[in-house]
């Protein structure tokens, strides 16, 4: 037990002696920028002890310092040691990614959806104008639908929950009623009737694994598409009562699903997961009123713990858990649930939090500034995550290689970090009616006491619950909202 | 405009320097011989026109007269619409001539004719005779099998309806070895077919096994968005797939199918679920299914597909199980062991711990020594691997034997026996003294606090070892464990000792752990809530 108390001191100035001469001559021409040295030091605690995790770690560590310090040659850096987002790169990159792919894309033959949808939402967030692509992705959309109803991974494949929520949120990015008019409404809800398992969960296709991603896509489509929310009799969960819709059980499922830790495991006592984090707020906030639904599930000061806790520094990304490294993606993931909370926390006239979890007993306070570190994340995301060569791209960390998965959710987390939103005022008790469902969420720039981006580094906002661009979410949604049937 | 005198037409890629000379005697032929068969064909071109190729180069009127005749005399002798016009005598007299010359009456036509290209994209035209002899003794072996093959297609097509042989009567039956011959022969055909045009065929287009069906092509539109360009296997793999998927066949060889398309792609969750079907359409004994899944487990170890088949694959055994404990007990056994080997190599892999709760719920393993010490092994390698942890914290309170049903995994049971949240506070406290800075034990600690209705405050002893003089202004305030501190903060709290809470908080916020000093502000506003 005394071997592992080390604190450690502040690192010591550079041993001139260990370092080569070429390494010192360059050392010097480093400008003197504006970097606290909580992101260039490793932390203050730390423990002798080695194991695999802390190998890596520390390596992680390693490989981003120079980048958050200031010292990447690619990079030109502001003031605040930040460079700019490279959107030049990264919108060539984008677009190409939605081009023709080589063979050695073979991996992601059944999940095409989801490249159309990573890249459309990054070119999105980047303000680019993605109505071109329409009329190729209402083609490429079409092929893949299944007269069973919902989307598969590609053509004539099995349809699946996640590759339909891709596909249901490009065509929402595209916009405009020849996209909206390819998906086949009727035979989509009575699929996801078909999914609706007798616990409240979905089964990601019929017959496949049941998990918390089921309900937050499912919730989205529902959503967006204004879909009723009665069971089919050939649905697993129907009652001969009529009491169990689509939306029956989904809380509870939520709740089961949130671990010791307080964070979101992918299915009951499973390891709670960065990623279904963002599917159970997000699951939640589509059921009803959020300031309601999350607190009436889950523990909400477990759940904040544990989010906060994924931010580490140096790096100042997010990891995906405990233990775990960081990793850009994580940026939306982890990063992209706290406008959600903030604002259910935040906005003035929240309804008096009804008798849910134990632990919410006590009334939560609004949030002071934020509660997670946005300087830290957005210095992540541009030091580390860009890829600053020709390839362009956003990334995992330094060291990977860019692709569209990273791309999307750096820039939602930086997004994410960039903006504060705020909830209108909701009179109503019941959840389930559409004035709940269509709470009024405003934006504003997150005005930090020093901003270290420029001002043309400042993305556009993304729904914290839907995850695109809001005029896209309500386009979509007013748009089947005035149809009547199917 | 009147047409320039052209040349004859000449087959591409013959160098003109390279041209044999006509000459009017056709016993000079053995004497030349043409380096192509482009070369020799228009040798045998020319040979067949006399002197028509130095007329087109300089003229008719620039041949000596002799020529000029012996030119004018063969034209008119092999082109009846002309010679028909002449006179009777002239046209006896050109006979005569041509018959002194001994001219060939019959000439080649203007050779326009394509050799095509080899399987380098070479022009044939260029081959030497003896190469392109070679090469039509290939075509015409490749032409033979086409027809025994197509003889082949006609004795099954026959004998799918039933039809009967003419001489014995009998129905005709495609035997094995026919089989197996045509295998071979359509072996041969690509063979040859790769080595004459360079085509490639797909194993399954070669296979008479899949002769009865028609694959079904992507058929993807053109401007399809981020289409994937096929490697040209997994493009026929896959048509099969489709076409066997429509009509729900479920056979061995549609077993084999997947496992090639598994292969080549393991993320297809599609080819999964159709696997799955034929394993439990045909009846298949699990085990075997589960010997060859561990085996793709082992080389595809991020797949996520793999587990959900395996979990589907115990679904199936398990009522044969349920009933006889000793075999349940073998079966938990083998498949732990898998387990181990699995995570030896990726120690935090989500989807194997997610299959190995699922596994542990179905088989009711919760209280199996080996399970728990199987977990203590691997916190043991690596106290920070929290994939283990979290396991843990699953196989002590979530076994039914005292657990109460329906409660949120951070709410207090008062089912769970106080001498298990004893044992589990001890441990974590040990494996926190060994790295007091590893949030895993800490989180579990609290976990195990909580669930056992603990009160916080029962570890403040031990929280308090690892932070030293907090708020001291003159240095000697260390921190070995910002957990610890949080943890104190909330044991404070818990004792309502509000201000001691408050300077956890802040300092934890001003220096000991300040990225998250946002979340420290919060926590200080929620002390003032309560
Ligand atoms: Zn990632």
């Amino acid at each position: 037990m005394k071997s592992s108390f080390q604190q450690r001191s502040p690192p010591q100035p550079q041993d001139d002696s260990e370092t080569d001469e070429e390494c010192i001559t360059e050392r010097t021409h480093y400008p003197a920028f504006m970097i606290p040295d909580l992101f260039t030091q490793l932390p203050l605690v730390r423990d002798a002890l080695v194991t695999s995790t802390s190998q890596t770690q520390d390596e992680t560590v390693d490989t981003c310092l120079p980048y958050l310090a200031g010292e990447d040659e690619l990079f030109m850096y502001n003031l605040h040691g930040v460079p700019n987002l490279d959107r030049e790169r990264h919108i060539k990159f984008l677009h190409s990614s939605l081009g023709r792919l080589p063979g050695r894309f073979l991996a992601a033959d059944a999940s095409r959806p989801w490249f159309l949808y990573w890249a459309l939402s990054a070119l999105a967030i980047m303000g680019e104008d993605v109505s071109s692509y329409r009329e190729a992705l209402v083609d490429t959309a079409r092929g893949m639908q299944n007269e069973t109803g919902g989307f598969g991974g590609g053509g004539k494949q099995t349809s699946h929950i996640a590759t339909t929520y891709a596909i249901v949120l490009a065509l929402a990015l595209v916009g405009g009623e020849d996209a909206f008019e390819v998906i086949d409404r009727k035979s989509l809800w009575s699929w996801l009737c078909e999914l609706k398992q007798p616990d409240g969960g979905f089964q990601v296709f019929l017959g496949g694994e049941e998990d918390i991603r089921g309900a937050y896509c499912t919730a989205v489509i529902i959503r967006l598409l204004n879909l009723p929310l009665d069971l089919t009799p050939t649905s697993p969960a129907w009652t001969s009562d009529g009491t169990v819709d689509l939306f029956s059980g989904v809380g509870d499922y939520v709740r089961r699903c949130q671990t010791f830790e307080g964070g979101i495991s992918g299915q009951p006592n499973a390891e709670a997961h960065g990623a279904y984090a963002f599917c159970a707020l997000g699951a939640l906030a589509l059921l009803g009123d959020p300031r309601r639904t999350i607190p009436r599930y889950l523990d909400v000061p477990r759940l904040i713990s544990w989010l906060s806790s994924r931010q580490y520094a140096p790096e100042a990304g997010f990891s995906g858990r405990t233990n775990k490294l960081v990793d850009g993606c994580y940026s939306h993931w982890v990063g992209g649930c706290f406008p959600l909370i903030e604002a259910c926390l935040s906005s003035p006239g929240a309804p008096d939090q009804a008798a849910g979890h134990p632990a919410n007993a006590v009334r939560l306070p609004p949030v002071p500034e934020s509660l997670f570190s946005r300087e830290g994340l957005i210095r992540y995301i541009l030091c580390c995550c860009q890829d600053q060569s020709k390839r362009g791209g956003l990334r995992d960390k330094p060291g990977k290689m860019s692709d569209a998965y990273h791309s999307c959710y750096v820039l939602s987390g930086l997004s994410s970090a960039q903006h504060q939103w705020q909830l209108a005022p909701s009179g109503t008790e019941d959840d389930s009616t559409a004035a709940t469902v269509d709470l009024v969420w405003t934006v504003l720039p997150y005005l930090d006491d020093v901003q270290v981006f420029d001002q043309k580094n400042l993305v556009r906002p993304i729904h914290p619950v839907y995850a695109i661009p809001l005029h896209s979410q309500q386009a979509i949604r007013s748009y089947f909202l005035a149809k009547e049937g199917f | 405009m009147p047409p320039k005198s052209k040349a004859a037409p000449k087959p591409k890629g013959t160098e003109p320097s390279k041209q044999p000379t006509p000459t009017p005697s056709p016993a000079s032929n053995t004497t030349a011989v043409p380096a192509t068969i482009a070369a020799r064909s228009q040798f045998r071109y020319d040979d067949s026109r006399p002197h028509d190729a130095a007329r087109l180069k300089i003229g008719l009127a620039g041949l000596p007269r002799d020529e000029q005749a012996a030119w004018i005399s063969a034209r008119f002798a092999r082109t009846p619409a002309a010679r028909t016009r002449l006179p009777p005598k002239a046209q006896r007299e050109l006979w005569r001539q041509v018959n002194e010359a001994s001219f060939p009456v019959r000439a080649l036509r203007g050779s326009k004719h394509s050799w095509g290209r080899d399987r380098n994209e070479s022009e044939v035209s260029g081959y030497s005779a003896e190469r392109f002899d070679e090469r039509e003794g290939r075509r015409a072996q490749l032409t033979c099998l086409e027809v025994a093959s197509r003889g082949f297609r006609e004795r099954r097509e026959r004998e799918g309806k039933g039809v009967r042989d003419i001489v014995t009567g009998d129905k005709i039956v495609v035997t094995e070895a026919e089989v197996e011959a045509e295998r071979i022969r359509r072996g041969e055909m690509a063979a040859l077919r790769s080595e004459l045009y360079g085509t490639v065929q797909g194993s399954f287009a070669l296979d008479p096994e899949w002769d009865d069906i028609v694959p079904i092509p992507q058929g993807e539109p053109e401007a399809a968005l981020a289409a994937i360009a096929y490697p040209a296997d997994y493009d026929e793999a896959i048509s099969y797939l489709r076409a066997v998927m429509l009509k729900k066949e479920y056979s061995q060889r549609c077993l084999r199918l997947t496992e090639t398309i598994i292969e080549m792609n393991p993320a297809h969750y599609t080819v999964w679920l159709y696997r799955a079907s034929n394993v439990f359409a045909l009846k298949l004994p699990i085990t075997d299914e589960m010997e060859w899944l561990n085996k793709v487990a082992l080389v595809n170890l991020k797949n996520y597909q793999i587990w959900h088949h395996r979990h589907l694959l115990v679904d199936n055994l398990y009522p044969t199980l349920a009933g006889n404990p000793d075999e349940l007990a073998r079966f938990a056994t083998t498949e732990r062991k898998f387990l181990t080997q699995i995570l030896v190599q990726d120690t935090k892999n989500y989807h194997v711990w997610s299959y190995r709760s699922y596994l542990v719920g179905k088989l009711g393993v919760w209280g199996s020594p080996e399970e728990l010490k199987s977990i203590e092994d691997l916190i043991d390698d690596d106290v920070r691997n929290n994939s283990a942890w979290s396991h843990r914290f699953f196989l002590v309170f979530s076994d039914p034997a005292h657990t109460t049903p329906g409660l949120a995994a951070t709410e207090p049971d008062p089912a769970a026996p106080q001498d298990i949240t004893d044992r589990e506070v001890e441990y974590a406290k040990e494996k926190i003294n060994l790295a007091p800075q590893n949030q895993s034990p800490w989180n579990y600690l609290k976990g195990v606090l909580v669930k056992g209705s603990q009160k916080l405050s029962s570890v403040e002893d031990f929280a308090s070892g690892f932070v030293k003089g907090l708020g001291n202004k003159d240095g000697s305030e260390a921190v070995q464990s910002t957990h610890a501190l949080d943890l104190l903060a909330e044991i404070y709290a818990e004792k309502r000792e509000k201000e001691k809470a408050d300077l956890c908080l802040r300092r934890l916020g001003e220096k000991w752990d300040r990225i998250r000093i946002g979340y420290w502000e919060w926590r200080r506003k929620c002390l003032e809530e309560a």
